[in-house]
């Protein structure tokens, strides 16, 4: 679909502001109710997602014209999708984060693009990353690992480490630690070492740049058949949520988890078992990616059509894409069996949660909005008065840790790394 | 219009530069409305503000007020902005979005009340007020809408009012910046006695500055006020279960909901009586209806069903279960019935069992089953769900609105709203065939009882202009002309300053709109408040009145 296809979606908005707020059956305290940190940052309307399909129908309707202004409105956002789920515990269908979206890709085909992009957009087209590293610097991660290199074996997983732990040594410890417990476990599993892996294309798909998801998802789902994949595994949750929701545009039918989904399967077959104890009490971040848009995303291009006057209904029926089926449990029941770890709940998790403030690019182009939304969600982890902050995105633990400071007394983890303690 | 740069200048001196905009894109994000499109130009946006403000502190309030006054300029003030009421009607006006003045400044647990900002909306009043034993009246909107708004300057009816009474009987102390710029504080604050009060000790004007419907903005802005709060013997958080989106309020036996359904209108008068003068009941509010008669037991099943979307509802419509549903729930309400103790509970269920036996009425089983009764539950008393108003995908616009006593129930009002808006649908094809009766409301429009209240749904496709101009002529001929049946009915939420003008003959007494008219004469010299048609001019009201006098039956 294009945005001209949303055209009666932005006139039946009906401006009520439920996509400003976490879904009010969850509000819990005064401190912790907004949802959107675009527009609790911004504060004009035209930050909220309401504003921005307002804007939709008024570019569409010819009444506004391009200019630096509407930019801004459309990509200080971070497309964390606390919108659309609030408007759907409505039921509303005005599909806010899909009008984004295309406004998104209206504004890049038109050559409206963000400056602050353009870096991002070229090392992803000249080195395979987003991330603005050389393409030969690729893969050092894995070096050394006892692991199928699926460029000269085949298996039955692939681990796709993604740009952040192919090139940040910080977080390389999370492809290393995924790969150790899975190859102990017995799992057939390979990779795609160094210059053989590339971007999964997600983030360059949520700023707009529909091309470049096409041709690296091709790229990938090629390399994956050749060396005889079934499953793709990974640790960061834009890695997850574009080979999941995204990649089935494309015709991908590989079964795709995220890695806390298979060491949760590996706990449940006695494959992996915790000897260590590590007293902490933790609290857990729901990434976005890996929660409300984690779940299975199903294209819908039908038509609408009327019964009883003017009841519109959808045919073929739209799903409903409300989060509902992210992952969500599995991340939590793998802490619960770490041995010395209670785990307490911020107030907004599961499929309302505050995003990390690393999504939509958001932390390259808007570093000050990525560091309020950080802050904002450090502050909530904070009152419940955990030790730690876990989460299960590579994106979340990087955009947190440079975000905490000393005098949070909070530690910031991936799952793994507490994982990887316990055994 | 475009403000002049020294306009600009001296108001961005005053919230800095990241709290003022003209920049068209956002101008049209606050032009766009709910309900704009009914306007007869059709256009879903208003005409945009010649600047939008952030004002963060009622010092902040003042010195734009004080711009405005200079410069002859009009400004319009909203809290959560949801309906054309909130926006810029005319050309020229500026927007203050007080989204940024969104504390609960005080939450006084000994003398029931809390003392707020605009932006502050019911649901976290309401999650606050809880913590500490409390709970705070919610308007018929839903709890996204701020309590300080329908307190202050707008209407405020909702499910609870059978127990708490209306927003504006609950507004204690008052800050309130002037059209002219000057701040009165109101009630106990007035004479620097904490916000416990309305009526003093200090000067009151609650009655002047709330008028007949409140000022919409066009008295000035209304920047802190206090609002009292009433027990609530629930947890201190509201226990929620169940899958996105059907959430559930797993809720103590002190607090039970019911919905209760008579075969006539006769039963369900009765029983409204019986309730208030029993003085039973938290919540009491004919919801489920704004569905249609003959669709709620299919739309019902689906809403209740977090799997299924209204795409499905033609597996629904026309089965025996729908059916018997719909026709159970025709003449139905929900009732939220809480006890302060065990015994309190127990007391009130046997009251309302009693009263169904009088009446001949019965507690309706589907929303008897447990989830469903939870379901309703938080429904009811979050009113999280006020948006499934929408769940047709079209819009919808609220039309003959009744209201009186229970009484009116067998006045035959019912039946002409239902026959009226069943045969326009049918008669047009451009709003939805639904039965006739979607007509939701409040039970208890007075605190402790007193008044039902209905607006009865009839829906439309924004998409549609057809379907648009339909659902305004719906109005033209539901609205106004129905008004005077019973007494209080009006619905200016969309209507246009001519048609408001010509309509309120039609109310029952003009006169209520002429106090507010001639403190707005005295208070703002240079008419900067944009109330838009809120605030009606003296010759509107005398010749309605000289109307109404010529309609008058001769001795």
């Amino acid at each position: 679909m294009a945005l001209e296809d949303y055209r009666n979606y932005v006139k039946r908005c009906a401006r009520c502001s439920y996509c400003k707020w976490i879904p009010l059956a969850h509000v819990k305290s005064w401190r912790f109710a907004k949802g959107c940190p675009s527009v609790s940052y911004k504060n004009f309307q035209s930050y909220s997602a309401g504003g921005r399909v307002a804007v939709a129908n008024s570019l569409l309707e010819g009444r506004i014209e391009y200019s630096d202004g509407l930019l801004d409105i459309v990509y200080q956002c971070l497309m964390d999708g606390s919108c659309d789920i609030a408007d759907k515990t409505c039921r509303y269908y005005v599909e806010p984060l899909e009008i984004m979206r295309e406004l998104r890709f209206k504004l890049v085909e038109d050559g409206q693009i963000l400056p602050q992009h353009m870096p991002l957009i070229d090392s992803l087209r000249k080195e395979d990353n987003m991330v603005m590293g050389k393409r030969t610097d690729r893969g050092k991660w894995s070096e050394g690992l006892d692991v199928k290199d699926l460029t000269q074996e085949k298996a039955g997983v692939v681990f796709h480490g993604g740009c952040q732990i192919g090139f940040d040594e910080k977080l390389a410890e999370i492809g290393r630690t995924s790969i150790n417990l899975m190859r102990s476990a017995g799992v057939d599993i390979g990779i795609f070492p160094g210059q053989a892996e590339s971007c999964c294309a997600g983030r360059a798909y949520d700023i707009g740049y529909k091309g470049e998801l096409a041709k690296f998802a091709e790229s990938n789902m090629d390399a994956w058949k050749n060396a005889g994949v079934k499953t793709v595994v990974t640790a960061c949750a834009d890695c997850y949520w574009a080979f999941k929701s995204l990649y089935p545009q494309y015709g991908s039918t590989f079964e795709v988890l995220h890695v806390v989904e298979y060491i949760h399967r590996l706990i449940k077959e006695g494959k992996i078992k915790f000897s260590k104890e590590v007293p902490m009490t933790v609290t857990y971040h729901d990434p976005c990616h890996l929660g409300r848009l984690g779940e299975k995303y199903e294209p819908w291009d039908g038509k609408e059509r009327k019964i009883l006057g003017q009841l519109i209904l959808f045919d073929p029926p739209r799903p409903q894409n409300n989060g509902a089926n992210g992952i969500y449990d599995e991340p939590r029941e793998i802490l619960k069996a770490i041995p010395g770890i209670e785990l307490i709940e911020m107030e907004r998790i599961r499929e309302y949660a505050w995003c990390c403030g690393a999504g939509g690019c958001v932390n390259e182009a808007y570093p000050e909005f990525s560091e309020y939304t950080a802050r904002e969600r450090i502050e909530e982890a904070k009152s419940t008065k955990a030790q730690a902050l876990v989460t299960a995105c590579t994106h979340c633990y990087d955009n947190f840790n440079q975000y905490v400071d000393g005098d949070d007394n909070l530690a910031v983890y991936d799952i793994l790394e507490l994982v990887k303690k316990a055994i | 219009m475009t403000l002049s740069r020294e306009v600009y200048k001296a108001l961005e001196d005053i919230v800095g530069e990241d709290n003022i905009t003209d920049e068209p894109a956002t101008m049209d994000s606050y032009a766009y409305q709910l309900w704009a499109e009914m306007r007869k130009s059709g256009d879903c946006f208003l005409p945009p503000p010649d600047a939008a403000l952030l004002p963060c502190s009622t010092e902040e309030v003042q010195a734009i007020v004080k711009v405005c006054n200079k410069y002859k300029l009009k400004y319009k003030a909203y809290s959560t902005g949801w309906g054309v009421h909130g926006g810029s009607l005319k050309p020229g006006w500026i927007q203050l979005d007080m989204r940024r003045m969104d504390k609960i400044l005080e939450l006084d647990s000994k003398n029931n009340y809390a003392v707020i900002e605009p932006y502050v909306i019911g649901a976290q009043l309401q999650a606050e007020a809880m913590k500490v034993g409390l709970n705070t009246h919610l308007i018929g909107a839903g709890s996204l809408t701020s309590p300080l708004a329908a307190a202050t300057s707008f209407y405020g009816i909702g499910p609870d009012s059978l127990y708490m009474g209306m927003a504006h009987e609950n507004v204690l102390g008052v800050e309130w910046v002037l059209p002219d710029g000057e701040i009165l504080r109101l009630g106990s604050f007035g004479s620097d006695c904490g916000w416990c009060c309305g009526e003093g000790p200090g000067p009151s004007l609650n009655g002047l500055y709330r008028g007949p419907v409140g000022a919409a903005g066009g008295l000035g802005v209304f920047t802190k006020c206090a609002i009292k709060l009433y027990p609530w013997p629930g947890p201190k958080e509201m226990p929620i279960t169940g899958k996105i989106p059907v959430y559930r309020a797993e809720l103590p036996e002190l607090i039970r909901g019911h919905t209760v359904a008579w075969s006539t209108w006769e039963g369900f008068r009765d029983a409204l009586y019986k309730i208030f003068d029993n003085d039973i009941g938290y919540v009491a509010h004919r919801q489920y209806i704004l569905w249609g008669d003959r669709l709620q037991g299919a739309t019902l099943q689906i809403l209740t069903d977090p799997d299924r979307t209204i795409d499905d509802i033609e597996q629904f419509i026309g089965t025996d279960k729908s059916e018997k549903l719909s026709d159970e729930l025709y003449r139905s309400f929900q009732l939220v019935v809480v006890g302060q103790t065990k015994r309190d509970i127990d007391f009130q269920e046997k009251v309302l069992d009693q009263i169904l036996a009088e009446t001949g009425g019965w507690k309706v089983q589907f929303l008897e089953e447990k989830d469903n009764a939870n379901w309703s539950l938080l429904y009811m008393l979050r009113l999280c769900y006020k948006g499934m108003n929408y769940v047709y995908r079209g819009g919808y616009s609220d039309h003959m609105v009744r209201a009186g006593t229970p009484d009116i129930l067998t006045t035959g009002a019912m039946e002409q709203m239902k026959e009226g808006m069943d045969n326009f649908a049918k008669r047009t094809g451009l709003i939805m065939d639904h039965g006739g009766d979607a007509a939701m409301g409040g039970m208890g429009g007075i605190g402790g009882g007193g008044y039902p209240g209905f607006e009865n749904f009839g829906f439309y496709d924004q998409a549609d202009p057809d379907s648009v101009r339909a659902g305004r002529e719906l109005g033209d001929e539901g609205g106004f002309k129905a008004a005077h049946v019973v007494s209080g009915g009006y619905s200016i939420f969309y209507m246009e300053e001519d048609e408001v003008k010509k309509g309120i003959k039609e109310i029952a007494n003009p006169r209520i709109w002429r106090y507010q008219r001639q403190l707005k004469e005295a208070i703002d010299p240079n008419d900067c408040g944009a109330g838009g048609w809120f605030i009606l001019d003296e010759e509107s009201i005398e010749d309605a009145l000289r109307i109404q006098e010529e309609r008058r039956p001769k001795k």
